[in-house]
């Protein structure tokens, strides 16, 4: 597991593992996700509230799930572009429950000085939550 | 089989009628605390897209999946009897999004598709955002992409 981060496309490896990043998926964070940006809704501020709704309990928002994936490229190549990012959402992000994000380099394209990374959330028992893959710039 | 292609060709047909027709327009005033939030919120550590008083403060590239239209389908487009649930985003980025900016989004279906299983037919609505900025240069796309669970027949 690498646990460096990259600068130029150089220093990358087809099929290197990027860091693995734990997101913050408390209720706080969901909560001031949804004071500052939107989604302030009980399905994803509130367990009680989102139980009513039939779910489990509070959901992170999948536009906050989109966000993770593209903060964990940035920790990685803090001077990466991401010219494009898909993101799949397959089941909900609990809310309180520990989450992890797992990434690895797909393809690598010198001339155009771009990556292709497969990211995927995953819950605690191990089961994929949210898929992306995305393409960034890095330095030559 | 026979069932399969007349499945395909209603699919086919809401293609001919709906795809890449201009629904909806919106205006949007950027501001930098908001996507600032949006970045720690989400793990940004970058000084970039975090500080405000960076020289090159911008938004991380993900922040325009936040930036929601008047509607993700055309008035006119037929109800397709499930319920709809967002399946997904996509960006595509092109250019910095920095706080004070005045985007304008547009909306279309950019794709309608389907995949079927063993508990019947999903369909796959796409609706893309295209921003501008002031000056009329495409900054980013926003895509949004919406699944529709039809009910068993019979």
């Amino acid at each position: 597991m690498a646990d460096t981060t990259v600068k130029t496309i150089a220093e990358v490896e087809f099929g290197g593992e990027l860091p693995t990043f734990a997101p913050d998926t408390s209720i706080e964070a969901t909560r001031r996700f949804g004071k500052h940006v939107g989604w302030n809704t009980p399905r994803f501020t509130d367990h009680e509230g989102a139980r009513k709704e039939g779910l489990p309990g509070a959901i992170v928002p999948g536009v906050m799930s989109q966000g993770f994936l593209g903060a964990m490229i940035h920790r990685w190549a803090p001077d990466a572009e991401i010219v494009a990012i898909d993101t799949v959402f397959r089941a909900p992000v609990q809310v309180d429950h520990p989450h992890t994000i797992t990434g690895v380099v797909t393809d690598i394209d010198e001339d155009e000085g771009t990556v292709e990374i497969d990211i995927t959330i995953t819950n605690e028992a191990g089961e994929n939550r949210v898929f992306g893959t995305a393409t960034a710039k890095l330095p030559t | 089989m026979a069932e399969q292609e007349a499945v395909d060709e209603d699919i086919k047909d809401l293609r001919e009628r709906f795809l890449n027709r201009e629904f909806d327009e919106v205006t949007f005033e950027i501001d930098g605390s908001r996507f600032a939030e949006y970045a720690k919120v989400c793990g940004e550590t970058a000084p970039k897209f975090t500080d405000p008083s960076h020289p090159d403060f911008q938004a991380p590239p993900t922040f325009v999946s936040t930036l929601v239209g008047g509607r993700n389908t055309p008035p006119d487009f037929p109800n397709l009897g499930g319920m709809g649930m967002d399946a997904g985003k996509g960006v595509e980025w092109k250019a910095p999004v920095r706080d004070g900016a005045t985007l304008t989004g547009r909306s279309h279906l950019h794709d309608i598709y389907t995949k079927t299983g063993r508990s019947g037919r999903m369909v796959f609505l796409v609706t893309r955002m295209e921003l501008f900025d002031q000056e009329g240069t495409h900054i980013a796309n926003a895509d949004t992409r919406t699944v529709i669970r039809e009910r068993p027949r019979g």
